[in-house]
């Protein structure tokens, strides 16, 4: 192992860990404030380190604290401690597993040794995600049953027979993506949809395979237990379903477990059908022929944003008072933007003056890919919080029916049209 | 490495398939199943089986074992429902005795297997090496099974459903 290969594998890990790990402050900052949009009100803003709010996301970091600080609580009545402990952790060990094969950008080459972009490098794709989203039930089951009481019990079995039925459905809908793309690696068939079909229209999944695209999409929701479908946790009907008799860091795994699983499978549908790390109309090869076009414009575009956004800061995040705490946030805010923008226009105006060796081209690329994917991933996140703050949950046998009478037949017509059209392209 | 590997997951693998007989809660049973499927599915891995190790963790501890568990947990058996086990350990003694000629067996069919060689091909044991022999040369043992699986799910389905629905 060379010295660049050691940092790429540790950058991709760390780079694994902040789309996962380090994403959970900021999609409980989204659901927070986004809940307080879509009920017409503004949601946490008051929390902040030396009158910096960064509009309510150091909320989250002071949460995660007194989680981390809180007493941890368990009743005499619970006897298996030993797995009343272990489910937290399966749940969030498996939801954190199974983002580790994302990939975040097209394969990276660097003195022509070739670095596959995920944070355990393999080829599996899809069947380990399947596989450890049937592992992370066992947590939500185990934490139920051992904590002896019955609404946890209740909301145990409800997610166990949830999460099996839809991972039929999951599975089927995914078996229909596999036969159009032809491969299971996640790198493959983001690469397929690096395409253009018809010659103007980018094929990603959501274009080819929309009723795979609509049926995974529910599937991912029921399968991270996340409104339309959180009967595991129905506050209004078994209090706080499985995770009633938890407290502190236990019921902090569970809850950052559940966005860790949020994110991972808002990863993978951005992969699947969102075009993964590939801007529209620039795949990786266009990507890298155009590079030093690309760079101009993103030193031109930089500056004009940040000086919208300085524009916005100065007029909206201004308080009379010269000495009120909140506006030093302000400055921090402008002279962050103008330190980015010092940063990003010497690296970038320093690589277009020495010109672009192939190296430089390929990690500018991955950059830029990266940059993609995590807008996307940010995207899917809030149509996930959209959707929660939108639709009131299902009844279990509505969401029973949903499944086995509604999605599964669909996968099963979905699949065979799709294996005929791939046949029929063939001949 | 691959030794020590194999070492720990076979102990695990052992361990949980000891634990799955002599435990006496039906629930530590199940999950005992379960280290032990994990394990042998790590060993498929270390025998770069990769579509096995995989499809081993989605069907049996993902959906097979998760049934288990979760009609066991929905019997929601109580300490005293359960069945005295007098002679447990003898029970278990002699158990093992019978099934060492079947033991024997296995173990002598496993030293008759010729040895392989020859290196293997870098796609051994993936997906589409897999896919392509099962569905050429062994395409009809395969749609039977199928079959033979579709027979005893609708079997189930007749069985289990009232006879007013």
């Amino acid at each position: 192992m060379s010295t660049i290969s050691i940092a790429v594998v540790i950058i991709n890990v760390i780079l694994a860990l902040l789309f996962s790990l380090g994403a959970a402050p900021i999609l409980v900052w989204i659901e927070r404030r986004v809940a307080g949009l879509i009920q017409d009100r503004l949601g946490p803003n008051r929390c902040h380190i030396n009158g910096i709010r960064l509009g309510g996301l150091i909320q989250s970091f002071a949460d995660m604290l007194k989680l981390v600080f809180k007493e941890d609580f368990k009743a005499k009545a619970i006897q298996e401690s030993f797995f009343f402990s272990l489910a937290p952790v399966i749940v969030f060990a498996s939801a954190f597993l199974s983002f580790m094969v994302m990939p975040f950008a097209d394969d990276l080459i660097i003195n022509g040794e070739r670095f596959i972009m995920q944070g355990l490098p393999m080829d599996l794709g899809v069947l380990w995600f399947l596989a450890l989203a049937g592992l992370s039930v066992y947590g939500i089951m185990l934490g139920g049953w051992s904590s002896r009481n019955k609404y946890s019990l209740l909301g145990a079995m409800r997610a166990g027979a949830q999460v099996i039925s839809y991972e039929a459905a999951m599975g089927l809908s995914v078996v229909s993506v596999l036969i159009t793309y032809g491969s299971i690696h996640l790198g493959d068939i983001v690469a397929y949809q690096g395409q253009l079909l018809f010659g103007f229209i980018p094929a990603w999944g959501i274009i080819i395979q929309p009723i795979a695209a609509l049926i995974f999409i529910i599937t991912a929701f029921a399968e991270a237990n996340r409104t339309p479908f959180d009967l595991a946790e129905g506050e209004s009907e078994i209090v706080g379903g499985f995770h009633t008799e938890y407290s502190a860091m236990r019921f902090g795994l569970f809850f950052v477990g559940e966005y860790v699983a949020m994110s991972a499978s808002s990863a993978l549908i951005v992969t699947l059908f969102l075009g993964g790390y590939h801007l529209p109309y620039l795949n990786t090869q266009t990507l890298q022929a155009y590079m030093p076009f690309i760079l101009m414009v993103l030193i031109v575009a930089l500056p004009l944003g940040s000086w919208s956004a300085m524009r916005w800061i100065q007029k909206h995040n201004r308080w009379h008072k010269a000495n009120d705490i909140r506006n030093h946030e302000s400055a921090f805010l402008q002279k962050g933007l103008i330190g980015l923008n010092v940063l990003v226009i010497a690296g970038v105006g320093a690589l277009l003056v020495l010109g672009l060796s192939e190296t430089s081209t390929n990690v500018a690329t991955a950059v830029i890919q990266i940059a993609t994917f995590a807008l996307k991933l940010l995207f899917m996140n809030f149509v996930f919080v959209w959707v929660r703050w939108t639709l009131p949950r299902f009844r279990y046998d509505q969401l029973q029916t949903l499944g086995w009478k509604v999605l599964m037949p669909l996968a099963i017509a979905n699949i065979f049209i799709s294996a005929i059209i791939v046949v029929a392209r063939g001949l | 490495m691959t030794d020590i590997l194999f070492v720990l997951l076979s102990f695990f693998a052992i361990i949980g398939a000891l634990g799955m007989v002599s435990l006496h809660q039906p629930v530590h049973s199940a999950l005992s199943l379960i280290l032990t499927i994990i394990a042998l599915s790590g060993l498929f891995a270390l025998l770069s089986a990769s579509f096995l190790f995989m499809v081993q963790i989605i069907i049996y501890a993902g959906a097979i074992l998760t049934l288990f568990i979760f009609i066991i947990m929905f019997l929601n058996v109580k300490e005293a429902n359960l069945p005295k086990e007098p002679n447990k350990n003898l029970t278990l003694f002699l158990g093992s005795l019978a099934l060492l000629p079947l033991n024997f067996l296995i173990l002598r069919a496993f030293y008759k297997m010729p040895l392989l060689t020859a290196p293997l091909e870098h796609d051994f044991g993936k997906i589409k090496p897999l896919g392509m022999e099962l569905f050429t040369k062994w395409l009809l043992p395969f749609e039977l099974i199928s079959i033979l699986l579709l027979v005893a799910l609708i079997g189930a389905v007749v069985f289990g459903r009232k006879d007013e629905a």
